[in-house]
């Protein structure tokens, strides 16, 4: 009894997804109630997993844990999910993907973050992984009928593959070599002359890094991004990556504590490359999804440089930077979905030029969120690349820290274009006035936000404070 | 005893065999025979180390399932042996330099895992999991897998739903103009409804709705 109290919200969850679809089965055609049953579902399961107990639980002979850090995770994907989906669901109803499958698959991958969060097994986190990914590959092809969105389903679904393969091989070496799949007793057995266990840390981490976009492993992202309808992008940019943020960092922390010096320096690698490549790749972009999804390997690059620290610093501060970056990113998203005329969605930098003429309220929003996504002070992506240089300088990772500024200062150069188009190039057709007001609230809230967070930064840190690694 | 390693020998070698056999051999739909036959004889292997239920898994998901799906895919891509013989050659040698490469290096990498790793004779204390020689590998799993392993079930029931829901949705087509059996509006019909009298004239024909 006890077990089904802790697992509540996951219940829930799975409950609600299989009344929308038998909803789905017997009511023909549209069913308009369904995104208000969808936000509904997911608020209360916010609510279910905010009333979790504070400390920490371990059940299903201690492969699911409840703590901390996967409460506030949870609560992160599914407000962020809500969020998205407000947001989008004027896009959804124009381009006629409002079906009934839709919204269950939204939550169905929910539902597999839910599981990744919480795992703290290497079947478990396995099978959250596949349920989530499952569906985004679906979501990615969902406009079947367009060839490009059915393009980025298939490419998405074989690199996926190719990655859970690499992941799969890894966990199974790390079974075979540590004798469990539990975290606390890989972190047990596991120690410097365990080699093929480290040998296939390699591996895990290089799942890993294809999951959360980082580069090398980020060559799907621009074209899944740019084909995918733009409600799916913006939930691709948004919700998978706190799970599998938090998946690398309970990995990195729970069972591989012990080598920290092995994966170190991949980890550092990759926030690197990341770093360099979200810089310098995204400047020929014309396609604002696309740039977009550069910028977004590039804030993976500054997330993963706080894990490579080492610290528990690093790790609230990378989890400080993927909240901003969550902001941000809701706020983009908003914007792009505004620029629409006549139910035709534009997505090329060049659409919007001479934005402040026709809408200058849109357009301060757009300065506000890609002069914080460039880290401009004293706006909120200023604060989050700031703790995160932060705890690398404290450590000593001099190398990482001025590689992250250099870079920081190249991408200032096409967010700060983007910002040039709309203010001093010649007006075109202006876009519509869209007063969808799920998507307006989006807009607003991302963009006050990031505009007022340096009067009271201290709500934020409070919270992550508490976050502690079991 | 005897019997056990001849056995054991014979079906290890059918199995290397046909193995070999998918490869090199020049018709695809006879790749796919071959490898059945793998299948098989590595599900036998299975059940003569006493692991029955892992064999007879094998045996159903891989030769039932996969290996038929894997014959229907080569049956409908309609490869012939005449542009096998000519291509494959040709591409084969193209990446060959490039495959033997990458597989040296992977080999020369394992080798020095293997070698580098001393087997431990603690590996089995290592595990936690208790073997109770008693009760049949079948009753084990079943054992567990209700129980410990609940919620890994679920979740895999989970994700085969989500798999068919995507199938069903990415390819599911609602077809227009297509005439279906109204059962009960057929059975219900009257006479009345379906006959009407007209009266002719000379010379003018008749107008019939639809």
């Amino acid at each position: 009894m006890n077990i089904a109290l802790y697992i509540l919200p996951e219940l829930f969850l799975f409950f609600s997804i299989s009344l929308l679809l038998m909803i789905g089965i017997f009511y023909k055609g549209k069913f308009k109630p369904i995104k208000f049953l969808t936000i509904t579902s997911l608020f209360f399961t916010l609510a279910l997993v905010a009333n979790q107990p504070n400390e920490v639980i371990k059940i299903f002979s201690e492969n699911y844990i409840i703590d901390n850090l996967s409460i506030v995770m949870k609560i992160l994907t599914l407000l962020f999910c809500i969020l998205v989906l407000f947001s989008s669901n004027e896009y959804i109803k124009i381009n006629n993907i409002d079906k009934v499958e839709y919204f269950v698959i939204t939550l169905s991958s929910v539902l597999g973050m839910l599981i990744m969060i919480s795992s703290y097994d290497l079947i478990l986190f396995y099978l959250g992984l596949e349920l989530q990914s499952l569906c985004l590959y679906i979501l990615a092809s969902f406009k079947r009928n367009n060839e490009r969105s059915t393009e980025a389903g298939l490419k998405y679904f074989i690199l996926s593959a190719l990655a859970t393969g690499l992941l799969l091989y890894g966990c199974s070496l790390i079974y075979g070599f540590t004798g469990s799949t539990n975290f606390e007793i890989i972190s047990n057995n596991l120690n410097d002359k365990n080699f093929g266990a480290i040998f296939g840390i390699v591996f895990i981490i290089i799942g890993l890094a294809f999951k959360i976009s980082a580069a090398p492993f980020h060559m799907w992202t621009p074209d899944v991004y740019e084909g995918s309808p733009t409600s799916v992008t913006s939930f691709f940019a948004i919700v998978p990556k706190v799970a599998a943020l938090t998946v690398f960092i309970r990995f990195m922390y729970v069972p591989f504590i012990n080598v920290v010096e092995h994966w170190q320096t991949i980890v550092v690698f990759l926030s690197i490359a990341s770093m360099i490549l979200g810089a310098v790749a995204a400047i020929g972009q014309n396609n604002i999804k696309r740039l977009m999804a550069y910028s977004s390997i590039g804030h993976m690059g500054y997330a993963l440089a706080g894990v490579a620290t080492g610290t528990i610093e690093g790790i609230q501060s990378s989890i400080i930077y993927l909240i901003i970056y969550l902001v941000m990113n809701l706020g983009a998203f908003a914007c792009i979905f505004m620029m629409r005329i006549e139910n035709n969605y534009y997505e090329n930098i060049n659409d919007l030029s001479g934005l402040s003429k026709n809408q200058p309220l849109l357009s301060v929003s757009f300065l506000v969120i890609f002069f914080s996504l460039a880290g401009i002070p004293p706006l909120a992506g200023f604060f989050a690349k700031f703790y995160i240089f932060m705890s690398v300088i404290k450590v000593e990772m001099y190398a990482l820290a001025i590689i992250g500024l250099l870079t920081t200062v190249i991408s200032a150069f096409y967010y700060l274009r983007i910002i040039k188009i709309i203010y001093f190039d010649k007006a075109k057709k202006p876009f519509d006035q869209i007063y969808d007001w799920g998507l307006r609230a989006s807009l607003i809230i991302s963009t006050i936000s990031i505009l007022l967070y340096f009067i009271y930064p201290s709500i934020l840190i409070d919270i992550i404070a508490s976050i502690q690694i079991y | 005893m005897l019997a056990h390693t001849f056995f054991f020998y014979f079906f290890s070698g059918i199995a290397i065999l046909s193995s070999l056999m998918v490869t090199l051999s020049r018709n695809t739909v006879y790749s796919v025979f071959f490898l059945i036959l793998v299948f098989v004889s590595i599900s036998i292997l299975f059940i003569m180390i006493g692991a029955e239920f892992l064999g007879m898994i094998m045996l159903i998901v891989y030769v039932g399932a996969v290996a038929v799906l894997f014959l229907f895919v080569v049956m409908m891509l309609n490869v012939t042996e005449i542009v096998n013989k000519k291509n494959l050659k040709k591409k084969i040698i193209n990446y060959r330099s490039v495959a033997s490469l990458v597989g040296l290096i992977i080999l020369l990498e394992m080798l020095i895992v293997v070698s580098g790793w001393k087997y431990k004779e603690t590996f089995s204390v290592f595990s936690s999991i208790n073997i109770n020689s008693e009760i049949s590998n079948t009753h084990a799993i079943g054992n567990v897998l209700y129980t410990d392993y609940i919620l890994l079930f679920q979740i895999s029931g989970m994700i085969l739903l989500v798999a068919m829901i995507g199938a069903i949705t990415l390819t599911f087509k609602k077809k227009e103009n297509v005439k279906r059996q109204k059962y009960f509006e057929q059975i219900n019909r009257e006479k009345d409804s379906s006959i009407s009298l007209v009266e002719v004239e000379s010379d003018k024909g008749v107008k019939l709705n639809d």
